[in-house]
């Protein structure tokens, strides 16, 4: 029962369906933003007060499940739903970890690293939506030529959810590899791979594109400025408690 | 040199974050802030070179944590300082070409990021370093080959460029997670040698850990380098900016190789590794030219000619010679650098000139000059086999003596006698006022050529590996049994020459002109011209995977 209680927030699939189903029934940006942060940090807490007996068989699961939802993020076009995918896919993962028997503040950082920027997807919905009337890829394409700031705060937030380099969900990825065997190694890798495609599958259809129809004014510098603030206080907290560690 | 070896990737970083703070500003601010400090890394590079040649002893330089090391060690040496002045030229081009473009701080400040990271990866000094070099330069290729977002096509080009380098990344990961797990250290040199103390550990499967890793670090290169049947991006990715196809065609390609060479004392232990690599490295070089010759755009014609050119790189590796395979490296990124950022000049050129050959009889009748001619078709073809082999044989003979014992040199030997036929071969279909006399210049270019390459490529070799013991060892890992050996050589020898000699038969007759090809021809020709429907290949499957996410959003209802 723990375990299930403990799938459900750290999640698997079908038990991950739960999450989203809530995600979707949210509608102010910023709880869902809590939300994402918040569901995996009680799935932590579960197993680390309870200290359920792990099967084996978890870890493998945790790896279909992750690729599961990697695939799906493929065809997702609105910002909110592939931001509650995706982090359905990467917090999968910490039961990586999990198996390897790590410290609980390693596992709080691993579901931190990759819930963190699908918040700031989240949070993203609300300008994009404001000046497009939906956060959604491909309806007015081109935010790059006539909203360059926007533009640029969703490129680096997406770059830092698919784990690019010097975010800590590269890190962080590369610590649960050094742990687990090679099968385990290539599942992940794989995983990788798919979310950088349907990363930049739906980058492309927010950024690119000559920007004609679009007409509303830039984020302002303060609101950019916050996002890269966020983000430049991620990368210095991830190289010292993940990257340094390595 | 501690200092140096720091701020090799550190001043093109620092660049990148003033050409940030000056992006509002005017533009030439912007450009000559960004070239300043790319002929500073040009002048660092070089002080660098410098100083290991007098003092040649490599140390690490690192920031207190695992990872994060670097090192200059004569191969990190020549490659900081190639990349440096290959970044300083398109640095220096781009401040003109692309002006009227917007977006010109991004690309500034990208092609900073850009030179920043591939010096990262020449002098990282441990596999973390290493990975996150490898990382970046992809991404950031990626937008840099985007840079016009307006442009669909840049766009779909520009990602397949990224998920083929993404692709590239993992068996590098992979490979260094399992060194990591065998060897318990990220340190490069370390971990060489804790290699060469212990090759023989097993992976988890059983298989040969050496081998095993030197797989994956060839198909992270084959990845990188464009190498069959990974090479689609490369000839497409000319969509991007003129002066990122000569950054990418003169330095980002070449990555491949270096990764090869950088891990040298482990491939020394993978003998089928490096046969792979030429098999794999042949097979491109062919088909590279063979696409290249039936484009009729010649941006696209060249990045054939680089498929081509990376396909003889991997040969060389795959024979042993790998301070070679660097030496090709820059002295294709030089050359090649120079043809992209003279493609528009050339193109420029064709415009103005109104095409139509000049007539023999108009130049007899009206200009009074002589018909030219050609020689005839035996001497020419004696003069092909023969003189090529005597001048390569003569100048290895004078280096080394004892290069006909190494089977990587003869087959080296033998690519550049082909290649010296072919020259002659090329010289015989020009026709020339004075045939014997453009013959003899060519025949003493070619002398010229050979003896300057051969003494270069001799010191580079001394340079690059100094430890002459695993210079030979790698050519010793890269041979195979000398009957085999034997045998494919006279049997390639015996085809090439039976070719040409049908080819100089069927030119001096006429040819083919005017007659119908055959539908043996025609079914070549569409193959070719479909480029062996690999790319079809690709989006057949990319369809498919569409289909089953699509498939699976739905039923789910997105939850």
């Amino acid at each position: 029962m723990i375990l299930t209680i403990a799938a459900l927030f750290l999640p698997l699939f079908p038990l991950s369906m739960v999450q989203n189903l809530i995600l979707s029934r949210i509608r102010a940006p910023f709880a869902r933003g809590a939300l994402v942060l918040l569901w995996p940090q009680i799935g932590v807490t579960i197993l680390q007060t309870q200290q359920p007996e792990i099967p084996a068989f978890i870890e493998t699961w945790a790896l279909l499940s992750a690729a599961f939802y990697a695939v799906r993020l493929l065809t997702v076009r609105d910002l909110a739903i592939w931001a509650g995918l995706f982090a359905s896919s990467a917090v999968a993962l910490t039961w990586g970890l999990v198996m390897q028997g790590v410290d609980e503040t390693t596992l709080r950082l691993f579901a931190l690293w990759f819930s963190l920027p699908a918040a700031l997807l989240i949070l993203l919905t609300e300008p994009i939506s404001k000046r497009l009337g939906a956060a959604y890829a491909g309806l007015f394409a081109g935010l790059v030529e006539r909203q360059p700031r926007l533009a640029l705060v969703l490129t680096a937030v997406m770059l830092c959810a698919v784990a690019t380099p010097p975010f800590p969900g590269f890190f962080a990825l590369l610590n649960l590899m050094l742990g687990l065997d090679s099968p385990g190694v290539f599942g992940v890798l794989g995983i990788w791979l798919v979310w950088s495609w349907a990363a930049i599958r739906l980058v492309q259809g927010f950024v690119t594109g000559d920007g004609r129809e679009i007409s509303a004014a830039d984020l302002g510098r303060g609101g950019a400025l916050v996002y890269y603030a966020v983000l430049a206080v991620f990368v210095v907290a991830g190289l010292q408690f993940t990257g340094g560690n390595l | 040199m501690d200092i140096l070896t720091f701020l090799l990737p550190t001043v093109p970083l620092l660049s990148a974050v003033i050409v940030t703070l000056l992006s509002d500003g005017p533009r030439r601010r912007v450009a000559r802030t960004s070239i300043g400090f790319s002929v500073l890394t040009l002048l660092i590079a070089a002080t660098a070179l410098a100083m290991y040649l007098s003092n040649p002893r490599p140390v690490p330089v690192s920031f207190g944590i695992n990872w994060g090391t670097l090192y200059l060690d004569p191969l990190a040496c020549i490659m900081a300082l190639a990349v440096a002045g290959i970044s300083m030229v398109v640095h220096v081009y781009s401040a003109r070409y692309m002006a009227e473009e917007s977006g010109y701080a991004r690309f500034f400040l990208l092609l900073d990021l850009m030179t920043a990271s591939i010096l990262l990866m020449v002098t990282a000094g441990d596999l973390i370093t290493l990975l996150v070099a490898w990382h970046l330069i992809g991404v950031l290729l990626y937008f840099l080959l985007g840079h016009d977002t307006r442009r669909q096509a840049a766009q779909r080009y520009a990602f397949w460029t990224l998920f083929t380098y993404r692709l590239g990344d993992l068996p590098l990961i992979l490979a260094a997670v399992l060194l990591y797990q065998a060897y318990d250290t990220l340190s490069l040199p370390l971990l060489f040698e804790r290699i060469s103390a212990a090759p023989d550990v097993a992976t988890t499967f059983g298989l040969p850990l050496t081998s095993t890793v030197a797989l994956l670090i060839a198909l992270a290169a084959f990845a990188r380098s464009a190498q069959f049947p990974l090479h689609t991006w490369l000839p497409y990715s000319m969509e991007g900016p003129t002066p990122v196809s000569a950054l990418m065609h003169a330095g980002i390609v070449n990555a491949g190789g270096f990764i090869i060479n950088r891990f040298a004392p482990l491939l020394v232990h993978a003998g089928e590794v490096l046969h792979l690599v030429f098999a794999v490295g042949l097979m491109t070089a062919i088909l590279g030219s063979v696409l290249m010759l039936i484009q009729n755009d010649i941006k696209k014609a060249l990045g054939y000619s680089t498929m081509g050119q990376m396909g003889f790189m991997f040969v060389e590796c795959g024979v042993g010679a790998f301070s070679l395979a660097i030496y090709h490296l820059i002295a294709h990124g030089l050359f090649k650098g120079t043809l992209f950022l003279g493609a528009g000049g050339v193109i420029g050129n064709a415009r103005k000139h109104d095409g139509v050959p000049p007539d023999d009889v108009y130049t007899f009748v009206i200009e009074r000059k002589p018909i030219a001619s050609r020689m005839p078709w035996v001497a020419a073809a004696v003069i092909t086999v023969v003189a090529p082999l005597v001048v390569l044989g003569v100048s290895h003979w004078l280096v080394g003596g004892d290069f006909v014992s190494r089977q990587g040199a003869v087959i080296l030997l033998f690519f550049g006698w082909v290649t010296g036929a072919q020259l002659i071969f090329a010289t015989y279909r020009v026709r020339a006022e004075s045939p014997w006399r453009l013959m003899a210049m060519i025949v003493l270019s070619l002398v010229i050529v050979v003896a300057g390459y051969t003494v270069v490529a001799h010191s580079f070799d001394l340079f690059l590996y100094p430890d002459r013991a695993l210079s030979e060892s790698i050519f010793e890992a890269a041979s195979i049994p000398l009957a085999t050996f034997e045998i494919i050589v006279a049997i390639l020898t015996l085809a090439i020459v039976v070719g040409w000699l049908a080819t100089y038969y069927s030119s001096a007759n006429g040819g083919a002109d005017g007659k119908n090809p055959s539908g043996l021809r025609l079914a070549l020709y569409s193959l070719i011209s479909r480029e062996f429907y690999v790319a079809d290949v690709y989006t057949w499957l990319t369809q498919a995977v569409f289909g089953i996410s699509q498939r699976l959003n739905v039923w789910l209802r997105w939850a």
